[in-house]
């Protein structure tokens, strides 16, 4: 064998045993990410009930938003699973377009949190989360008094009660801050990925989508009002 | 001292939410975009063909018009001279549109009808794109000074304006 040669098997050699241990500290730490700190503290730590803040306020300042409220069972102050519902809301009239466009319907959000913060049982939590979103709604746009440019024949534009249905995930980062007693008050920016859709009919897409907002929108956030029971 | 250090750090969090709430309302209603087809025109594409199937360049000069709501003719298409392609527009919800194909050249004036039957289909993009119908062309037909057939070749009538809808076979003089 020649020098070459046993530099080639060594460098081969090394590179395999990189990648294992690689492999091992990765499978290490993504089992440390999903274990529970061990301590005095036990598993179950109550629940907590929350109102979203932006949503309410969107729909005072703008022409859509939602009412929200969260239920987030507290697992070792490490693991929060959470259930959020709300009912999205968007009534529009567009002075250019001329387009009405109204839709009212309940959403529905299901995930987990994860505490990210070192001192898990302090009294400021850093989240972050995985949630999967759920929506049966139905719009009504209508356009009053189109006419045909070239004809002028008049032109009944109206789409009533459409019924469409919303699949979607979100990324979630938060922050949550103890106040005083049982009232928190926490922020959360949302990273929003449409999973599936569908309507009923080839009149096009929706506008706006109760609880996630609209259609294309990627991002979002919640100002929250949190009391722990 | 420990407590004082998390009662300051939880009072500078609740500091910057406090802070940020009132904006934050405002920046999601505010920073909307309008995404609007580059295209909102929904027109019908016609084609020249030979009865080879090739694009014909039109020698004559073509005008075609139609009879408004009421009655009176409106130009769609204006003297188009050597054209082989053109558009016409298609009304938004009328069961059939009827356009008079007037040819006119050195010598000749010719005029032919041309009927087209088809189904109106509501578009809805966004509220704040223009309200829009597509079409899908049921029947064709014509009378026969001219013209020899048209056939729809692409029954859906969209937004995109690469597609031909009909192709025009018209009588080849020797």
């Amino acid at each position: 064998m020649t020098m070459l040669s046993y530099m080639s098997i060594f460098i081969r050699r090394s590179a395999i045993s990189l990648l294992l241990l690689l492999a091992a500290t990765g499978a290490q730490a993504q089992m440390k990410f999903f274990s529970i700190q061990k301590d005095s503290i036990p598993l179950f730590r109550g629940f907590a009930v929350s109102f979203d803040m932006v949503g309410a306020g969107m729909l005072l300042f703008s022409d859509y938003g939602q009412y929200e409220g969260a239920f987030r069972i507290n697992l070792h102050d490490e693991w929060f699973p959470i259930i959020e519902a709300g009912i999205g809301k968007a009534t529009h009239d567009d002075e250019v377009t001329r387009l009405h466009y109204k839709t009212s319907a309940p959403y529905f959000k299901i995930g987990i949190d994860k505490n990210m913060l070192k001192d898990k049982h302090g009294p400021n939590r850093l989240y972050l989360g995985l949630r999967y979103g759920f929506t049966s709604y139905k719009v009504d746009i209508n356009h009053p008094g189109l006419v045909d440019p070239y004809w002028n024949w008049e032109a009944e534009f109206v789409i009533q009660e459409a019924p469409c249905k919303y699949h979607w995930a979100e990324i979630v980062v938060g922050i949550d801050a103890s106040i005083f007693g049982p009232l928190h008050l926490g922020w959360s920016v949302r990273y929003k990925q449409r999973l599936a859709h569908s309507e009923e009919g080839e009149w096009g897409k929706p506008w706006y989508v109760p609880g996630f907002g609209t259609y294309d929108t990627k991002l979002g956030a919640t100002f929250n009002v949190i009391i722990d029971i | 001292m420990k407590i004082n250090k998390k009662r300051n750090l939880s009072m500078v969090v609740v500091g910057v939410i406090s802070f940020l709430f009132p904006f934050s309302s405002f920046l999601l209603t505010s920073c909307t975009s309008i995404d609007c087809p580059v295209n909102n025109l929904v027109r019908t594409r016609y084609q020249f063909t030979s009865s080879a199937g090739d694009s014909l360049k039109l020698m004559d000069t073509l005008t075609v018009v139609s009879a408004r709501k009421d009655g009176k003719d409106t130009i769609v298409f204006n003297k188009g001279v050597q054209i082989s392609r053109f558009h016409l527009p298609i009304s938004y919800s009328h069961p059939e549109d009827i356009l008079v194909f007037h040819f006119d050249g050195d010598s000749l004036h010719v005029a032919d009808t041309i009927w087209v039957k088809k189904d109106d289909i509501l578009h809805f993009e966004s509220v704040d794109c223009n309200a829009t119908f597509f079409h899908k062309l049921t029947a064709i037909r014509h009378t026969h000074n001219c013209l020899d057939s048209v056939v729809i070749v692409n029954p859906s009538v969209t937004n995109d304006d690469a597609v031909v809808h009909v192709n025009i076979y018209p009588k080849v003089s020797n």
